[in-house]
């Protein structure tokens, strides 16, 4: 079987989970007070920064500090429990199927429903950039070159992390923990994002990407520079190590 | 009975010692936070508790809605997975004994949660910080003071989480509804009302909104209340419709 067979079937098994919802209805929330309240825009210029740049960031940092890591978590609950309900990982491990290639193939599904959160804060950040533009008779919207890159950024950086809680989802079978390590996780990211290591907590790096962007924006703010040489090397290995780990252990506890 | 009975269901779950690791993970920040630079803090001309609440009680309360969060959703988890909810409903027991029990235990798990930041808290003021004798009293009050801001936000997670048979559905709203907390303006009244954004309101630290503690504590009463009844009415339309 090819592996984008496997990748078909798992998207077929969470077609009816109404995922797609949870992962828009946080971006509808973010944007509706960012286009009424767009107007605060103008009073940050003190702090050196643009009103369409702080409108653009201000909303992104949002949803990658928080709710994006939580998507994550959100999607490995998803995957994990539509197999472990009436026992389906039992009938697809007695499959002639490789372990590997299935966890694999859903881990690429859980980076398609990332990938489908940032592509909805995508497609609304133009619509509100207008809306907001016309209601205060300046524009608000940003070069749509600037607004793919620093998405793209975003969802590049989240890979480790997203390995991260794959791994952690598919080693602890007890769901209590497995949630409660990815919730309780993304929380202290602000502090380790403030520390001189900070390259060793993935659940940080997209929220950091940000920062910098920010940083990079507004001429009196603290800026985070990225430093490439300790953190690409660290993040790949974390990836890897991951994604190793929760392949070894995929199916380990309904196989014994 | 029923007390018990949920207490056991939960044994296998690890529910208890992830809230106990939880609690310590909690407690244990605002020690390392002061721990790390005490030269921002102890200078502050300020009660020991109020520096403290303001340092830490972001993060604390953060921490704590999303272990109300976790906990709620693995409690209805047990009962949806192997159909054991239509076999509760089945018995001749009134199906609101079953979420009160859970609730209960969810709310005393928390108030386990809340006696351990509690004491770090304390432990933090005696270290560092001098205290004076109505130390104990108000360290008393601002917690009861939490516990009660908490319990709207516990019956809700509860509601949720009994109304979506699949988890990750009642793990995302009341992820999203957490996230939404997290966005709303702290100056204003009326959105500090909201469930999830009540908790991290602090009777000590400097008050954002200038509200009188017990106009937000009756609205916390009256909110567990309305929780409570929806509850009731949607479990009614819930088994009818079943």
């Amino acid at each position: 079987m090819k592996f984008f067979s496997y990748i078909s079937i798992e998207l077929k098994k969470i077609r009816r989970s109404h995922i797609l919802w949870i992962l828009l209805i946080p971006i509808v929330i973010l944007w509706i007070p960012s286009i009424v309240n767009s107007g605060m825009n103008f009073e940050m210029q003190a702090e050196g920064i643009s009103p369409e740049d702080n409108f653009f960031i201000q909303s992104f940092m949002g949803l990658a500090w928080f709710m994006y890591p939580a998507t994550l978590v959100i999607g490995t609950v998803l995957l994990n429990q539509t197999e472990r309900g009436n026992r389906g990982i039992l009938k697809m491990l007695s499959l002639p199927v490789n372990p590997a290639a299935l966890c694999m193939a859903k881990f690429v599904v859980l980076l398609m429903l990332a990938a489908a959160q940032m592509v909805f804060m995508i497609l609304v950040y133009f619509p509100s950039a207008a809306i907001a533009s016309q209601m205060n008779d300046y524009n608000l919207m940003i070069s749509p070159f600037l607004v793919l890159r620093e998405t793209g950024l975003i969802y590049l950086s989240s890979l480790p992390m997203a390995a991260f809680y794959w791994m952690v989802a598919t080693c602890i079978t007890t769901p209590v923990f497995s949630i409660g390590i990815g919730l309780a996780s993304i929380i202290p990211s602000v502090l380790a994002m403030n520390t001189k290591v900070w390259f060793v907590y993935p659940m940080c790096y997209p929220f950091y990407m940000i920062t910098a962007l920010q940083g990079e924006m507004a001429a009196h703010f603290d800026t985070f520079t990225i430093e490439l040489v300790p953190w690409i090397p660290v993040a790949a290995g974390i990836t890897i190590i991951c994604l190793a780990v929760s392949c070894i252990f995929f199916g380990k506890s309904e196989r014994r | 009975m029923s007390l018990t009975l949920e207490q056991r269901k939960l044994k296998r779950t690890g529910f208890f010692p992830a809230f106990f690791i939880g609690g310590l993970l909690a407690a244990s920040f605002p020690i390392l936070n002061t721990a790390v630079r005490p030269d921002q803090f102890i200078y502050q001309p300020l009660p020991a508790l109020d520096i403290l609440m303001d340092a830490n009680w972001q993060m604390i309360a953060m921490l704590n809605l999303s272990f109300l969060v976790v906990g709620s959703c693995i409690m209805y988890h047990t009962e949806f997975s192997g159909r054991a909810m239509q076999k509760m409903e089945a018995l001749p027991q009134r199906t609101g004994n079953l979420f009160a029990a859970k609730t209960i235990l969810l709310i005393a798990s928390l108030i386990f949660v809340l006696l351990l930041e509690m004491a770090s808290l304390a432990f933090c003021s005696y270290h560092w910080f001098s205290v004076d004798n109505g130390f104990w009293m108000d360290l008393l009050k601002t917690f009861g003071y939490e516990l009660a801001l908490f319990l709207p936000a516990s019956i809700l997670v509860m509601v949720i989480a009994s109304l979506c048979p699949n988890m990750w559905i009642s793990l995302g709203i009341s992820v999203i509804c957490l996230f939404v907390a997290t966005m709303l303006p702290t100056d204003s009244f009326i959105f500090s009302l909201f469930p999830f954004a009540m908790p991290f309101q602090t009777l000590t630290g400097a008050p954002k909104v200038s509200v009188a503690p017990i106009s937000v504590l009756m609205a916390a009463g009256g909110e567990t209340i309305l929780f409570g009844v929806a509850e009731a009415v949607l479990g009614k339309i819930r088994r009818n419709l079943a």
